[in-house]
């Protein structure tokens, strides 16, 4: 059984590696991107898988084994809230405290006046970013940390033992779940290492997207800078958790650096020169990175169509799968496409429908893996889901 | 630490051993050692603060 799962482990990294160099493997892979939904399949509540990540572990296994898939993520249920109510997160609605227990964690974004990094900090940032982040940002964000200068606590204290045990202990049990996936289901972990562009981080998680759209207009200059002291940072971040083997990328998630979230001229003096440099720097490492497109990136194809041919895989989310063949298909190998809400709320005879059209419109050459177009939460149907994984099975043979 | 000092401090670095050493007594034995320890412990400290930001 172990040599079984062994082989049909070594035939799914091939197939999915082969397809991520935009070539041709022996049938279309598929990695879904399954958070809440494993949760749903193997019985848990959200509030389970969000709390306790060996339930959320154990729900991704059970859905790689019993799936015919290929590749997926370890856990992608990813917020451990163990580890974020030890620091005292101040950003998450967590499930079965702030929202009910069958609803996923929901990132909160303060308002414009509370956003956890002020207008005038931006020189502050830009001169010891890791000091910032420390000094500043942290106790902001946290209910358990103190400010810098102010007497120190028992809880600060605590918060910095028990976040960096939980910490390490969570990134730890991921060797054991890559393993497992390998052993107990033949599946691979489908990315490695993390990564954000520095516009997407001022927005996510310092200024918020409101306060960096009007700092775009009155001090441009600060962002800019701001963006460019982050890079080495977010590189660095980036590579320290990148696949040793170099066969699976680094996860890029993208959010509100596009049209219409910003102006064109926005995204290209701030979003792109600041994301591109990094992409190529990983890339001269040997490393794919995964532009998890989240929304619609379209309006930007020509400018990813700059970076070096095989370089990124393309995720699509709400844009245009067609279009996005088009303009970049023969460079990037792309993978989504597949409507949640049609996982959510169709036939599975719409499922396999659409999965069809995807197929023959931009996956003939290669260079595609079936995938929903956004993360796959407790909302879509396991009938869909499985439709969509028989279907390709069926239909995506090279 | 100076001015200077934070400008210069690279990705992985929270507390320069550079900075580390001069609060030190004269290190006697293997220097390169400590060094080597001390920054691969710090770098978990900087670890700690970007995959907050990043992963969390």
């Amino acid at each position: 059984m172990a040599k079984d799962m062994e082989k049909l482990y070594a035939e799914r990294l091939k197939r999915y590696v082969t397809a991520m160099r935009n070539e041709k493997p022996d049938r279309i892979p598929i990695r879904p991107f399954v958070a809440e939904f494993t949760a749903k399949y193997a019985g848990y509540t959200c509030q389970e898988v969000t709390h306790d990540f060996e339930k959320a572990f154990a729900a991704a296994r059970k859905c790689a084994a019993d799936f015919d898939w290929d590749a997926v993520v370890a856990n992608m249920v990813y917020v451990w809230t163990g580890l974020t109510q030890a620091i005292g997160m101040k950003y998450y609605a967590v499930p079965g405290i702030d929202v009910p227990p069958n609803t996923g964690f929901q990132y909160l974004e303060p308002p414009e006046e509370k956003a956890f990094m002020k207008p005038d900090e931006y020189d502050q940032l830009t001169e010891d970013p890791t000091g910032y982040l420390f000094n500043v940002w942290l106790p902001r964000v946290s209910a358990e940390v103190t400010a810098t200068g102010e007497p120190s606590t028992y809880r600060n204290n605590l918060s910095f033992v028990k976040g960096g045990m939980a910490m390490l202990s969570y990134f730890n049990a991921f060797g054991k779940q890559n393993e497992l996936l390998r052993s107990e289901c033949g599946t691979v972990s489908a990315i490695s290492g993390i990564l954000k562009a520095p516009f997407d981080i001022l927005a996510d998680k310092l200024r918020g997207y409101i306060g960096l759209t009007i700092d775009l207009f009155e001090r441009p200059d600060k962002v800019l800078a701001a963006c460019e002291a982050l890079m080495p940072h977010l590189t660095h971040v980036a590579l320290s958790g990148a696949d040793p083997d170099k066969n699976v990328p680094v996860g890029l998630w993208m959010h509100r650096g596009c049209v219409p979230f910003v102006s064109r001229e926005h995204f290209d003096k701030f979003y792109w020169p600041t994301l591109k440099p990094i992409i190529e720097e990983i890339w001269s490492h040997g490393h794919q990175v995964l532009f998890y497109a989240e929304g619609d990136w379209n309006a930007h194809l020509k400018s990813f169509a700059e970076l070096p041919d095989q370089s990124i895989v393309y995720h699509v989310d709400m844009a245009d799968i067609f279009e996005a063949h088009k303009a970049i298909g023969h460079k990037f190998c792309l993978s989504g496409g597949i409507p949640n809400f049609l996982l959510a709320y169709g036939t599975e005879e719409e499922v396999r429908d659409h999965c069809k059209k995807v197929i023959d419109g931009v996956a003939r050459d290669g260079g595609y893996i079936m995938d929903a177009s956004a993360i796959i939460q407790n909302d879509a149907k396991v009938e869909n889901v499985k439709a969509m994984t028989e279907f390709t099975r069926e239909y995506g043979v090279y | 630490m100076s001015e200077k000092e934070k400008q210069k401090l690279k990705p992985g670095v929270c507390i320069p051993w550079e900075q580390k050493k001069k609060e030190l007594p004269q290190i006697s034995g293997d220097e390169e050692l400590i060094k080597k320890v001390w920054e691969d412990i710090d770098a978990l400290g900087y670890l700690y603060i970007w995959q907050c930001l990043l992963s969390f």
